[in-house]
């Protein structure tokens, strides 16, 4: 399967995924690690592909959502962002209302104490 | 001229920001993943420009990235944009 195909088949079986340097237990970048922590703080199932483990994967992914950088979030099939754009969205409850909106289940508790933490 | 150079004459001449902010944050990553000797690898750029008016956030992070150009956004290992309008 083409680099294209995988990724393609991994968005629309998962409903999110998180294309991150290194796992969801041991991220090897801060700013994936940033975003996996916010997620897995925030109790959200995801799948999560390491780039760094498959160089096609780490190419293609950039070309298939025009972005140049890693980490990045998919929800439903849709990119949703890099890391400045996932912290901004987490902050302002955008992130809440697009899984809200999506039907994926998360803990409202720790996203308020993520942002009262950060306010 | 260096990266911060390129990336401040870039970003001027797109966007005529009335904010725009460079910090090459390199040595708060020595020792990580990307860190190049002498630094210019990691930025923070903060920019406030009337054309992100009507933009989403992907748009305005892509508009950024166009601007820069291929090359540049290669050579750079993380770039950190805050955009506002």
């Amino acid at each position: 399967m083409s680099a294209v195909d995988t990724i393609k088949q991994t968005v629309t079986a998962n409903d999110v995924v998180l294309f991150m340097k290194g796992t969801k237990t041991m991220p090897q970048c801060g700013f994936s690690s940033r975003v996996a922590g916010v997620l897995n703080y925030m109790g959200v199932e995801f799948a999560d592909v390491n780039v760094l483990a498959d160089e096609d994967i780490r190419q293609g992914i950039k070309e298939y959502s025009d972005w140049p950088t890693i980490p990045q979030l998919y929800v439903k099939g849709e990119f949703v962002g890099g890391c400045d754009i996932i912290t901004e969205m987490t902050l302002s409850g955008e992130l809440d209302q697009l899984l809200e909106k999506s039907g994926i289940s998360f803990d409202k508790a720790a996203a308020d104490k993520i942002r009262e933490t950060n306010a | 001229m260096s990266r911060t150079e390129k990336i401040r004459v870039a970003l001027e001449a797109a966007f005529q920001p009335r904010v725009l902010e460079v910090i090459d944050d390199s040595e708060s990553h020595r020792g990580h993943g990307g860190y190049q000797e002498g630094g210019e690898s990691h930025f923070n750029v903060t920019l406030e420009s009337d054309k992100f008016r009507g933009l989403s956030r992907i748009a305005r992070h892509r508009a950024v990235h166009a601007a820069l150009g291929k090359e540049l956004v290669s050579e750079i290992h993380a770039l950190s944009l805050t955009l506002r309008d």
